[in-house]
């Protein structure tokens, strides 16, 4: 019966209600940034959708199903230890594993991990820290791992299919989290909400993953195999 | 704005920057594409045969202007085999699983060109002269 609660929440006034206008402010503020630079520049490099515009697509696509997770939590602010470990593990794993796989995907698995480990560790710490020290040393964990996995897997699927595992790793790892936002209603359905962030929030913090993102693809350090 | 509507809205981007994205970028050389022969002149060929030097590929040469035919003799192992070059944003890559499976690269001026595995653990130079 929960889940069905928890769809009819997605409309109503609690923080679930707000996750899909997250997704969508998150979406438009990435897509904004995207469309600009190409139509100023990433236009003219040969070969652009083919070599960065499939993995800055789900960049964008990534953040804006990472941020709504992280809206939900931070407004519940204090959860059990188990719950926040779950939390932790979670939006540290799929916050280091996605960012990593698709700067592997164009910069090689140095930088790409570098990068999906300090997004997954920084976004896993900031959310585990609902439950306390274990939930922070889960978040940091998970960050580590799936940061140092996404760009690992990135590379190894270079000459198989990368594309294709891109769109089934997105798939799954967007399943993860909303699963994870039916876990914190589900813990969470009868306290009240402790923290209200405006979408500004969400603005800014779009806008920084996806600029950072972008610069690291276009202008960051890469491996010998791509040139 | 209602959420149903943003659902909405979310969907049609998607679908819009998406399908931009994927329909341009089929013109383009995909990151899975292996040189296929066409790109390569026959009757001018010059072989390329490949080494291992520890963990890492022998530094091979070739001459410039002449397509290149790339094979690995038997002292490559693993990974290595699976050979993969990025040249001017065109991936060439193969699994050279014998001595007489060849890789075939248009004729190249003269540079230093890195490759490595396919899964980037070792790592090569080839040197166009």
């Amino acid at each position: 019966m929960s889940f069905k609660e928890f769809i009819k929440e997605l409309n109503g006034g609690r923080v679930e209600g707000e996750l899909i206008k997250t997704i969508f402010y998150s979406l438009i503020t990435s897509f904004i940034v995207l469309g600009l630079l190409y139509y100023l520049k990433f236009r003219f490099i040969e070969n652009f959708m083919t070599t960065h515009g499939y993995f800055l697509f789900f960049s964008a696509l990534s953040y804006a199903i990472i941020l709504p997770s992280i809206r939900q939590v931070r407004a519940y602010k204090e959860f059990l230890c188990m719950a926040g470990m779950m939390v932790g593990m979670t939006i540290g794993m799929i916050a280091g594993f996605l960012p990593g796989f698709f700067l592997a995907s164009t910069n090689g698995m140095f930088i790409g991990s570098v990068f999906g480990m300090t997004v997954g560790m920084a976004l896993g710490i900031w959310n585990g820290k609902c439950c306390g020290v274990m939930g922070v040393m889960e978040g940091m964990m998970s960050g580590f791992m799936g940061g140092l996995m996404g760009a690992m897997t990135a590379f190894m699927l270079f000459n198989d299919h990368l594309i294709a595992s891109m769109v089934i790793v997105f798939s799954i790892s967007a399943v993860i989290l909303f699963s994870l936002n039916y876990m914190v209603y589900k813990e969470m359905k009868f306290e009240e909400r402790k923290i209200k962030d405006d979408h500004l929030w969400t603005l800014v913090i779009s806008f920084i993953l996806i600029t950072l993102t972008i610069w690291l693809m276009m202008f960051g350090p890469r491996s010998g195999v791509f040139g | 704005m209602k959420n149903s509507t943003m659902l909405f809205a979310i969907a049609i981007f998607v679908l819009v920057v998406g399908g931009f994205v994927f329909v341009n970028g089929k013109n383009g050389v995909t990151a899975n594409v292996v040189s296929n022969d066409a790109q390569v002149v026959q009757g001018q060929m010059q072989q390329v045969v490949l080494s291992q030097n520890g963990y890492n590929y022998k530094d091979a040469t070739a001459q410039a202007g002449k397509p290149i035919s790339l094979s690995a003799d038997s002292s490559v192992g693993g990974c290595l085999r699976s050979v993969s070059f990025n040249i001017e944003g065109k991936r060439y890559s193969k699994y050279l699983r014998t001595s007489e499976d060849t890789l075939e690269l248009p004729a190249l001026p003269k540079g230093t060109y890195n490759f490595a595995c396919s899964m980037g653990m070792g790592y090569g130079k080839l040197i166009v002269q």
